[in-house]
């Protein structure tokens, strides 16, 4: 179960957060402010594991409440998705992590994923309270999701939900399972910043998730393709063929 | 300055020339001495005069011109005479005990006409000079005024876009409420990012053909929810041609108007395709639709007097003048094809876009 609490100044946008949260049977609204004060005393009070936190809000703005709400010993501020008509601030309430980033307006799916990256987080919270600088340091090598913008959309991309990455001249085409985004970025940088664990390049224009990767095959002539689980055939070069016999036998 | 002295120098050398032709001898270095301190005292006088009456010079009328500047003339030709007299006691030659006062006559007598023609000389090539410069001005200004009209009028036709497709969308979405809120309600969202995006634009005109491209690909998502499943779009854009800068929202009206009047019309099978293609040096945007053909109706759209259309005509003249080509026809019964072309243009610093990653930093801590 996740309690959440929703601080918007707005009325309507609570109301329609509360009318999306009644079909999400995991999260349970344990309370609702329209100040910053309210929102600060509410969550003191609630100890929720995630707050919907509008950035603009009378006398503070979102940020400000976060800096308010220094976590105590005892006390685990919660994971924050942040709901806001203005995106000039992504980066920002990136850098204070926050799980997520809602646009007004936003759909039900919108929601959805950002409860998903919520749920996630949360319960890797709980497994682990006290925090551990040493594994964090590890997984911090690698970034764990991607943040960009595109679509007019700031897209929290998990990187899980990456399928395969392709070049095309000046760009590379980030593809998931339903959507495709094109960045002004190269493949070898993009390429340092994957987790090799995860992510293989099989070719000078390809890189492919290993989860969705079904089979490779070589066919007579000696060509490789690597196919992915819905069916997609990605090439695979002989020059990468070696690296990719060395993670086989890994 | 630098010319006046050249002067002097050649003078003093055809009068070493003529002297070595007459046989008689003069020294080289006094010759050069006093044409070159001749000149260098004109080229003095041009330049204070320039200075202290150079806008005068070159606006003055004729009556200030013979009641001021021709006794100046004078006077500024006798003064630089008498400096000169001054300088060189020994000229001229053969001149020895002779008092400065005949020695200036003399001299006076010889080239008081020389002096005054240098004065006026001087005088017209300032005022030549104002004349270019003024010239030179109006020119730039009217370049500029130029300029300005067009990118106002580019302005007026960028603004009536954003409208005309606002008005467009909400209409959409109001009429889609009625039966579907689901949908109504992810096309606002779509809508809300398109307008993002043409926020976050600003007033640019021309953007790279991938941001083109990410927006006509977001308003088909937007015009599916209308048209479900009635509807078969491709799109394909030449890589190498992402960065390639366009005319933002030229393709948009476009695709709208294959909607409105082709699609629309259609209860299944709509076929939509979208090709970016580079021929040598130019671009070739492509839009085919199904749907009803050319109506009468739509070759008046074809000739512009439809808003998105002609919209996208005037910009393309505005930006491109005449190397540009618009062209709508019924390639078979029932498919209509617009085609646009004009020269390839890379923005001089593409990597300025910043579409680039930002790093997830998880090691830092909540404050």
């Amino acid at each position: 179960m996740i309690q959440a609490v929703i601080a918007d100044d707005e009325v309507l946008a609570r109301q329609k957060l509360r009318q999306l949260l009644r079909d999400e049977p995991e999260v349970d609204i344990v309370g609702e402010s329209a100040t910053a004060r309210e929102t600060i005393e509410l969550v003191r009070l609630t100890q929720p594991d995630l707050l919907f936190l509008d950035i603009r809000m009378p006398e503070m703005d979102g940020f400000d409440i976060i800096g308010a709400l220094n976590p105590e010993p005892g006390f685990t501020s919660p994971r924050i998705i942040f709901t806001t008509a203005y995106d000039t601030f992504a980066l920002r309430a990136f850098e204070i992590h926050a799980v997520d980033y809602l646009l007004k307006p936003f759909t039900l799916a919108r929601l959805h994923s950002a409860l998903e990256n919520a749920r996630h987080q949360i319960q890797l919270t709980k497994q682990s309270p006290v925090r551990d600088d040493a594994a964090k340091a590890t997984s911090d090598k690698f970034t764990k999701r991607i943040v960009f913008k595109s679509r007019g959309r700031i897209l929290f991309l998990p990187l899980s939900e990456i399928r395969w990455v392709g070049a095309e001249e000046n760009y590379v085409r980030i593809c998931t399972q339903s959507e495709t985004h094109l960045l002004r970025e190269t493949m070898s940088r993009l390429e340092e910043r994957l987790d090799p664990q995860m992510f293989l390049r099989v070719h000078r224009s390809s890189i492919v998730n290993l989860q969705y990767v079904k089979e490779m095959r070589t066919d007579a002539d000696g060509e490789c393709t690597v196919i992915l689980v819905n069916g997609q055939k990605i090439a695979m070069s002989r020059s990468y063929r070696a690296r990719i016999q060395e993670w086989l036998h890994r | 300055m630098g010319g006046f002295m050249s002067i002097g120098l050649l003078f003093a050398l055809q009068d070493w020339i003529s002297a070595r032709n007459w046989r008689y001898k003069v020294s080289a270095t006094l010759l050069v001495e006093a044409w070159v301190v001749q000149y260098f005292l004109w080229g003095a006088i041009c330049w204070l005069i320039w200075l202290w009456l150079g806008p005068r010079i070159q606006q003055g009328r004729l009556s200030w011109i013979l009641t001021c500047v021709l006794p100046l003339s004078i006077f500024v030709s006798v003064g630089e005479e008498m400096i000169w007299v001054l300088m060189f006691p020994t000229l001229p030659i053969g001149s020895s005990g002779w008092s400065y006062r005949r020695r200036l006559e003399f001299h006076l007598n010889a080239e008081l006409m020389d002096s005054l023609v240098i004065f006026w000389s001087s005088f017209l090539l300032i005022r030549g000079v104002g004349y270019y410069q003024k010239y030179r001005e109006k020119e730039r200004s009217s370049q500029q005024l130029e300029a300005q009209l067009v990118n106002a009028q580019l302005r007026a036709l960028r603004m009536q876009l954003n409208p005309h497709f606002l008005f467009n969308t909400l209409n959409g979405i109001s009429s889609l409420m009625h039966t579907d809120i689901a949908a109504a309600d992810t096309m606002l969202e779509q809508l809300s990012c398109l307008l993002r995006i043409t926020l976050e634009r600003g007033d640019a005109q021309l953007i790279p053909l991938s941001d083109e491209m990410q927006f006509v690909e977001m308003y088909l998502e937007l015009q599916n929810k209308r048209f479900s499943g009635r509807l078969h779009q491709t799109v394909s854009v030449d890589p190498e041609l992402y960065d390639t800068l366009v005319p933002a929202m030229i393709l948009q009206p476009i695709i709208e108007n294959a909607f409105t009047h082709g699609l629309s019309r259609l209860d299944k099978d709509g076929l939509l395709v979208i090709e970016a293609h580079r021929i040598h040096k130019r671009i070739k945007l492509t839009v085919l639709n199904t749907g009803v053909g050319l109506s009468p109706a739509s070759s008046e759209e074809a000739a512009g007097k439809g808003v998105g259309l002609a919209n996208v005509k005037n910009r393309l003249e505005l930006h491109y003048g005449n190397d540009q080509r618009f062209l709508m026809r019924e390639v078979t019964p029932n498919r209509v094809l617009v085609t646009i072309t004009f020269p390839l243009q890379f923005a001089v610093d593409s990597s300025s876009k910043l579409t680039g990653l930002v790093r997830d930093d998880t090691g830092s801590d909540c404050r």
